[in-house]
């Protein structure tokens, strides 16, 4: 039985959580067991102890196994560290599980397309989490673009910054695990939404990098600054650094000035937030009170699977993306501006 | 009042030199040298003579400072009637030649368009006058080091008005820079943001040969910044919309700037945005803490007025009224130097060094991204 079969006799959509390794796994998880018509059906981690407690918490079940979870599911979100998505939806694809896959897709283009073609050929849905496409000030611009309001749009600047993740979880700045730092960690989310803003493709790809950021550590870039050529003669650039300091109010964020014909827009997606003064230990916060767009994210995911159509992103959008990490890499290690894709080896 | 130059020498505490008004003052009398005393206040730029040369947009707002300075000020340009009727407007005198203008000056203030600053400087310098010229220094290299050249032939003081040294939040953020709150710096992010000035078509401004466009004329305010924050630099790659797509006519450019240290630099500059926009933005990431400033933010006054029309100026300007004119501070700051030899924040090498690097980025915005390398050694040749 696939588990659109199985589906189709159960009315809920059951979904699987593959790993609580990746932090956004802590927001997925809560908003899953909340979502209407969405039955959270359990949790599997490589440590056995992290998915007990997670599940415990969500009021769901551990499972000590993927294929013992895959059995019964319809569809997973896999959080698990960078280089182990490509395992992980591999086996979903062939238990006929829909796919919900975290960003990055894979930490190299191999791994991106095996991920992709693995979906392909089983037939099942693949998402990838790029949940800055449901921030409505994100959408705003986008709907602005699109209907022509901004004219011909000629560059894009993107900032997406943010704190070093190794508060969260060490995998992170573990380039065997993550696949690099602040590059692979930061472009995929600004690159897929210029591409998707844009409607064309990146050809050309010039970055910087360095580790003069976060002190603390020495290991993978913590700094780093791409710019993007696309085929319809848009520039476009993203400031990705870990810049922010332990002090920082936030986690970081993401913004955008658009420049066209018909003048400029800025976006600044997390600037509905309030700024909260604790104690002097407590310091400064700034709690985000906008929209949650990891909800809306995955409403969208599970009307997908619920109506068995393509996603609104694509896991063709996350290999795509991949390819421009790679790209930037490529281009770090030359000095010189590459080409994106086949054209670059 | 005219006892500003305090305000300027408020400013060094650790950069080029130790500057404090009481004893630039005191100095007044070893520092007289070729500077003959005009019949101004008592500070040290009244003692100075200073004549603009081409008294448009800018050369307005330097005849605001220098007579907010109490200097004596003599002003030409070829368009006489405009020279006139500044001149009418702020009680100064008007020359009906350079030369005549040289006569009456102790230091000639070169305000005219780019292409047209080394001419006028190495005239200026041949006739033993010290002369500060506007930014970007020359329109190419070669003319910026004529107009060294001419400056050490005839022995006079030569400065170019990188005016963003002088604006109080980016010395602040130099200074925090220097006094190692975060750290070494590794990511700058330099925004200015700004509409198309507003000259008629056919105005030097939107002719590169003249001006060197976008990035010669705004972007090398940040580029000249980045350099003093974070040291030379030795590759840069920029894209500009004008040069992509002339077609489209919308004037912005971003560069990535490496510089020898490490750090990078992303500069943006733009004139595609609404008049009466002005927004200027920094970032400076470092080691181990963050500096962040958007002018958007920043305006302690906020009118809501029910007045009409957008309020640009043809050019746009930051507003500086609540923080004292930094146009002002340097022309003071220069003015001393060439009373008393104080050291600058900046010198004429050191706006060559940026004008290079200004260069090298308009060739790559020219040829399609490419990056451009430099040599650190050059710049401070
Ligand atoms: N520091 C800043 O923030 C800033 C701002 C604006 C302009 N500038 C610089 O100032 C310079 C002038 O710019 P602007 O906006 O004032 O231009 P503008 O066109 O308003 O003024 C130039 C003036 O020079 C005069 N002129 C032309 N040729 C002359 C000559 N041979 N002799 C005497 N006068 C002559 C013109 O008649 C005109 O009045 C440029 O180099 C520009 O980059 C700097």
């Amino acid at each position: 039985m696939t588990g659109h079969e199985r589906r189709a006799a159960a009315g809920n959509v059951r979904i699987g959580v593959l790993s609580m390794e990746h932090v956004h796994a802590r927001s997925y998880v809560p908003l899953l067991a909340d979502l209407p018509g969405v039955d959270l059906a359990g949790i599997w981690d490589a440590n056995p102890e992290r998915a007990s407690s997670a599940a415990g918490g969500a009021g769901t079940r551990a499972f000590g196994s993927v294929a013992g979870l895959l059995e019964q599911v319809d569809a997973v979100v896999v959080t698990a560290p960078n280089a182990e998505h490509r395992d992980l939806v591999e086996q979903a694809a062939v238990a006929g599980v829909d796919v919900l896959c975290e960003k990055p897709l894979a930490t190299n283009v191999p791994d991106a397309r095996a991920i992709v073609d693995a979906c392909e050929r089983a037939g099942v849905l693949l998402m990838t989490a790029f949940p800055s496409r449901w921030n409505p000030a994100v959408r705003t611009l986008r709907s602005t673009i699109v209907a022509g309001g901004l004219g011909e749009v000629v560059a894009l600047e993107g900032v997406n910054t943010g704190a070093m993740p190794d508060i969260h979880a060490a995998w992170f700045v573990d380039p065997a695990r993550s696949g690099g730092g602040a590059v692979t960690d930061h472009v995929v989310h600004l690159a897929d939404l210029y591409r998707w803003m844009l409607g064309s493709e990146v050809v050309e790809v010039y970055a910087v990098a360095n580790r003069i950021l976060q002190e603390h550590f020495d290991g993978v870039e913590t700094g780093g600054l791409v710019s993007l050529r696309f085929a319809n003669g848009t520039f476009a650039t993203i400031d990705c650094s870990w810049s922010k300091p332990r002090s920082y109010p936030t986690w970081g964020g993401l913004s955008i000035s658009a420049i066209g014909t018909g003048g400029a827009i800025t976006v600044d997606a997390f600037r509905q937030r309030l700024a909260v003064y604790g104690t002097r230990e407590a310091g400064i916060s700034w709690p985000d009170w906008g929209p949650d767009s990891d909800r809306s994210m995955l409403e969208a995911f599970v009307d997908a699977v619920r109506e068995q159509r393509q996603p609104a992103v694509t896991g063709v959008d996350g290999l795509r993306a991949v390819e421009i990490v790679d790209a930037a890499y490529r281009s770090i290690e030359a000095g010189e501006p590459v080409r994106v894709g086949s054209a670059g080896g | 009042m005219t006892a500003t130059v305090g305000v300027a020498g408020a400013y060094d505490r650790r950069t080029e030199a130790p500057v404090d008004g009481r004893r630039a003052r005191s100095n007044d009398r070893s520092g007289a040298r070729a500077i003959r005393r005009g019949s101004g206040g008592d500070t040290v730029s009244a003692q100075l003579r200073a004549g603009i040369v081409g008294t448009g947009f800018i050369g307005e707002t330097h005849l605001g400072a220098w007579t907010a300075e109490g200097v004596t000020t003599v002003v030409y340009d070829v368009d006489s009637a405009r020279a006139d009727e500044l001149a009418g407007r702020f009680g100064a005198t008007t020359a009906s030649s350079l030369g005549e203008l040289f006569e009456a000056v102790d230091v000639v203030d070169v305000c005219t368009p780019t292409h047209l600053h080394a001419p006028v400087a190495i005239a200026a310098a041949k006739a033993g006058r010290h002369v500060i010229c506007e930014k970007p220094m020359a329109r190419t290299a070669a003319d910026a080091e004529a107009m060294l050249d001419a400056a050490r032939e005839a022995g006079v003081r030569l400065l170019v008005g990188h005016v963003v040294r002088f604006f109080p939040e980016y010395v602040a953020a130099r200074d925090a820079v220097l006094a190692g709150q975060i750290g070494d710096p590794g990511v700058l992010r330099l925004t200015r943001a700004s509409f198309r000035p507003r000259q008629p078509a056919g105005h030097w401004f939107f002719d590169h040969a003249k001006s060197g466009g976008i990035v010669l004329d705004l972007m090398i305010h940040d580029l000249d910044y980045a350099r003093w924050v974070a040291g030379e630099v030795v590759a840069v790659e920029c894209r500009s919309a004008i040069v992509d797509r002339p077609e489209a006519g919308v004037d912005h450019a971003v560069a990535i700037l490496t510089h020898a240290s490490g750090a990078i630099s992303h500069v943006s500059a733009s004139w595609a945005y609404a008049p009466p926009t002005f927004r200027t933005a920094f970032e400076i990431a470092g080691s181990h803490g963050l500096i962040e400033h958007d002018s958007a933010f920043t305006a302690p006054v906020t009118p809501y007025l029910l007045a009409s029309g957008d309020g640009a100026t043809t050019t746009a300007l930051a507003d500086t009224s609540l923080n004292g004119d930094p146009f002002r501070h340097e022309l003071a700051e220069f003015a001393r130097a060439m009373v008393d030899g104080t050291p600058t924040r900046t010198s004429a090498q050191d706006a060559l060094a940026t004008l290079r690097l200004a260069l090298a980025a308009d060739q790559s915005a020219h040829e399609g991204g490419r990056v451009v390398r430099l040599d650190p050694a050059e710049a401070v040749r």
